[in-house]
C-alpha cells in the first residue's frame, strides 16, 4: 500500500506535467525525422544516377570488363581522336579517357616479370578535383588492379556477394544501434532521475517522506520502479526512432531488416533493454541520493555516462569479446544486442545478461535504501 | 514501556536520556565559527521528559541544540550516545515504530510544490497507513478547521507562506499521532495565521496529545507550555513546570538571568 502510494506519486508527477512527457518523447521523433530526411536526401540524389562519359582509345579485352562493370556494353565511347577526347576531359565535358597502347593484350600475355623488363601500361586521363571524375578513376583502377592481381598470380578470383540488404543493414545496425540505445536510455534516465531524486533531496521534500513510517526500501523502490517505467518510454521512443530511420539513412529496406531480426530477436532486444533501464535508473539514483544537489549529481552522472559510452564503443569495434562479458552490467546488454541484430546471438548469454543486470539493480536498490537511512548522506552530519 | 501504559493525562510519554550529538565541521564552518576544532557538540548529555496532554517548550538561543534535539526525537538523525523514548519506543533501536507515533513539522521539511494540498494529504495519509474512510473524514475536518478547503486544489507552489505552513501542519498530523513535535511553528507567519496555529496547539493538548515545541518566543511559551526546558550550548540548564522555571519572574527575565549565569556575560 505504501509502496503503491510512493509509485503513484512518481507517475503522477510525470504524467501530469506535459513538459516532461514532451521532453521524454521528442528525442525519438526528432531522430526519426532527421535520419529519414537525411536518408531521403542522400539516396534520392544517388538514384538520380549520374551518367559517366568515358572515352577509350585503343583496344583491349579489359574494355568489355569495364563495360560490364558499368552495366552497358557500350559504356566506353571509342575516341575518334585521342587528342580531342583528352581535351574534353580537361575541360570537364567528359569524365575520363582510358588509353590502351596498340597490342596491349598480346603484350600482357607475353609479359614475364623480370629485372629490366618493362610492363605494358594503361594511361588514364581524369580530373582529381572533380568528384565524379575521380570516382570513375577509383572504380576503373579498382577493376584493373583486380585484373592485374589475377593474371600475376595466375589465379582466377571468383567473387560473388551473397549478402542480402537486411544482412547488410543488420551488420551496420548491430554495431551502432546498441551503443545508441544505451546512450538514449542513459539520457532518458538522467533527465528524470536527477530531478526526482537529487531534486527532491535538495528541496527537502524527500526528508518529509523519510519521517513517515514508510520503509526505506519502499522509498527506494518507489523511486526506481516508476522512474524505470517512465525512462523505458523515453528509451523506447528513441530506440524506435533510430531503428526505423537507420535503414532509411543507409538506403536499405526497413521491412527486410525487421523481418530478419525475428520474434525471438525482438523479444530478447526488449528484454535486454528492460534490464538495462532499471539498472541505469538505480545507478543514477545512487549518485543522486549521495549528491547534495542536482548540479553535483549531474556532474557525477556525466562521468558515469562517459564511462558507459566508452565501454559501449569498445564493444562496438572490438570483435571476439569472450563470454565473461555477461558479468559486466550494461556492457553485457550491448554485446548481446549486437548479437541479436547481426543474427549471431546466444540465447543463454542474453538471458544470463538480463539476470546479471537485474541482480545488480537489486544491489543498487539495497544501496539506495541504506543511503536513505544514513544521516551523513541525507543530512550531511 | 508500551503505549497503553500512558493512557492517563500526565503520564510520561517522551523521555530523553542523556543524548549527545556531535557534528563534523567543514572547513567553511570552521572559518565562520572561528574555531580550529573538527567537531562541534550540538547536544551534550541532554535529558528531559514530556507528559501526555501537556505542551513541552524547548527554549534557547540560535544554535543551542533545539532543532538537533527535535531531529533526534523525530528519528531523522541518531544520537552519538544516550537514547530517547517516544511512547516507550527507542528512537535508536525502533525508529520505524517511533515514526508511527509522531508528527513532525519543521521549516526544513518541505512539501512538493507540484502537488495540491488535497493530493498531499492523501499521499501522506497512505504513507502512514491511514484507512481510506478515516482519511477522508480527517481531511474534511482539518481542511475546514484551517480553511484549506478554499485552496485544496491549488498547487502548493502557488500558495502563500502562511497557506503552506497550514498545509505542513495538517499533513504532519494526518495520522493523528500521539506526540506532535513542532520546530518554530509560528516562524514567518502573519499574526492571524500564527493565532490559528497556537489555538490549534491548545486544542491538540485538550485532545490529550503531547506536544513538544521549540521556540525562542517567550510569549508563546508563557501562553501555551506546561513545562519548559531551557537549552544553552546543547545542555539542559533548567527543566520544570513553567511556574518552577519562572520562579515568580517573567520567563524573559528568568531566561536572561540564567543565560548570564551560564555564559558569564550580561545580555
Amino acid at each position: 500500500m505504501k509502496l503503491i502510494a510512493l509509485m503513484k506519486k512518481e507517475f503522477r508527477r510525470f504524467f501530469h506535467d506535459p513538459r516532461l512527457i514532451v521532453t521524454m518523447l521528442i528525442p525519438g521523433l526528432i531522430i526519426y525525422l532527421i535520419y529519414s530526411i537525411l536518408g531521403d536526401a542522400l539516396w534520392s540524389k544517388e538514384q538520380d544516377t549520374y551518367s559517366y562519359k568515358a572515352y577509350v582509345a585503343g583496344e583491349s579485352r579489359l574494355c568489355e570488363m569495364i563495360n560490364t562493370a558499368f552495366g552497358s556494353d557500350e559504356f566506353l565511347i571509342p575516341a575518334a581522336d585521342e587528342e580531342t577526347a583528352r581535351k574534353e576531359v580537361e575541360e570537364g565535358k567528359a569524365d575520363a579517357l582510358i588509353v590502351f597502347p596498340q597490342g596491349f593484350d598480346e603484350a600482357v600475355n607475353a609479359y614475364v616479370p623480370s629485372p629490366g623488363a618493362k610492363a605494358p601500361q594503361i594511361k588514364i586521363y581524369y580530373r582529381a578535383a572533380d568528384t565524379q571524375s575521380s570516382a570513375f578513376y577509383a572504380a576503373v583502377t579498382g577493376i584493373l588492379s583486380a585484373y592485374e592481381d589475377s593474371i600475376a598470380n595466375k589465379f582466377d578470383i571468383v567473387a560473388d556477394n551473397f549478402s542480402s540488404d537486411s544482412e547488410i543493414v543488420g551488420s551496420v545496425l548491430g554495431g551502432m544501434l546498441p551503443f545508441l540505445v544505451v546512450i538514449f536510455i542513459f539520457a532518458a534516465c538522467m533527465s528524470i532521475t536527477l530531478e526526482s531524486v537529487a531534486g527532491e533531496k535538495e528541496r527537502g521534500t524527500l526528508a518529509t517522506i523519510l519521517i513517515t513510517s514508510a520503509k526505506r526500501s519502499h522509498v527506494a523502490l518507489g523511486k526506481v520502479i516508476p522512474l524505470s517505467c517512465i525512462s523505458a518510454i523515453g528509451a523506447t521512443s528513441s530506440f524506435l526512432g533510430v531503428a526505423l530511420s537507420m535503414p532509411k539513412l543507409m538506403g536499405m529496406n526497413v521491412g527486410g531488416f525487421i523481418g530478419s531480426v525475428g520474434f525471438l530477436g525482438y523479444f530478447l532486444l526488449f528484454l535486454l533493454i528492460l534490464s538495462v533501464v532499471p539498472l541505469i535508473v538505480s545507478l543514477v539514483s545512487v549518485v543522486s541520493t549521495y549528491s547534495k544537489s542536482v548540479k553535483e549529481a549531474s556532474a557525477y552522472t556525466s562521468v558515469l555516462m562517459i564511462i558507459t559510452m566508452v565501454l559501449s564503443i569498445v564493444s562496438t569495434f572490438v570483435s571476439g569479446i569472450g563470454n565473461w562479458v555477461v558479468a559486466i552490467p550494461v556492457l553485457n546488454a550491448v554485446v548481446c544486442m549486437q548479437g541479436v541484430l547481426t543474427g549471431s546471438f546466444s540465447l543463454w548469454q542474453s538471458l544470463v545478461s538480463v539476470a546479471v543486470n537485474i541482480a545488480f539493480t537489486a544491489l543498487l536498490v539495497f544501496a539506495i535504501a541504506k543511503m536513505l537511512s544514513s544521516e551523513r548522506v541525507m543530512f550531511g552530519t | 514501556m508500551e503505549t497503553e501504559v500512558f493512557a492517563e493525562v500526565g503520564d510520561e510519554i517522551v523521555r530523553v536520556e542523556g543524548i549527545t550529538k556531535t557534528f563534523t565541521l567543514s572547513r567553511k564552518q570552521k572559518k565562520i565559527e572561528k574555531t580550529a576544532v573538527d567537531r562541534k557538540v550540538a547536544v551534550d548529555r541532554l535529558s528531559f521528559s514530556a507528559y501526555k496532554g501537556q505542551i513541552y517548550g524547548l527554549l534557547g538561543p540560535n544554535g543551542a541544540g533545539k532543532t538537533t534535539t527535535l531531529r533526534i526525537l523525530s528519528t531523522l538523525i541518531k544520537p552519538d550516545s544516550g537514547d530517547a523514548f517516544v511512547c516507550g519506543q527507542s528512537v535508536v533501536k525502533e525508529p520505524q515504530k517511533v515514526r508511527d507515533k509522531i508528527g513532525f513539522m519543521t521549516s526544513e521539511l518541505k512539501l512538493d510544490g507540484f502537488f495540491t494540498p488535497d493530493y498531499l494529504f492523501d499521499f501522506f495519509g497512505n504513507l502512514h497507513g491511514v484507512d481510506g474512510e478515516v482519511l477522508k473524514a480527517r481531511k474534511k475536518e482539518l481542511f475546514s478547521r484551517f480553511g484549506i478547503d478554499r485552496f485544496s486544489e491549488v498547487r502548493v507552489k502557488d500558495l502563500s507562506t502562511g497557506m503552506k505552513q497550514k498545509i505542513s501542519l495538517v499533513v504532519s498530523i494526518v495520522h493523528d499521532p500521539d506526540v506532535v513535535i513542532f520546530d518554530e511553528p509560528t516562524n514567518g507567519l502573519d499574526v492571524l495565521t500564527a493565532k490559528v496555529v497556537t489555538d490549534f496547539l491548545a486544542e491538540l493538548r485538550a485532545m490529550g496529545k503531547s506536544i513538544i515545541l521549540s521556540t525562542h518566543i517567550f510569549s508563546l511559551v508563557e501562553k501555551l507550555c506546561d513545562r519548559v526546558g531551557i537549552i544553552i550550548d546543547g545542555k539542559t540548564v533548567t527543566d520544570g513546570t513553567l511556574q518552577e522555571v519562572c520562579a515568580g519572574e517573567t520567563l524573559e527575565k528568568r531566561f536572561f538571568d540564567i543565560y548570564g549565569e551560564v555564559k558569564g556575560e550580561t545580555v
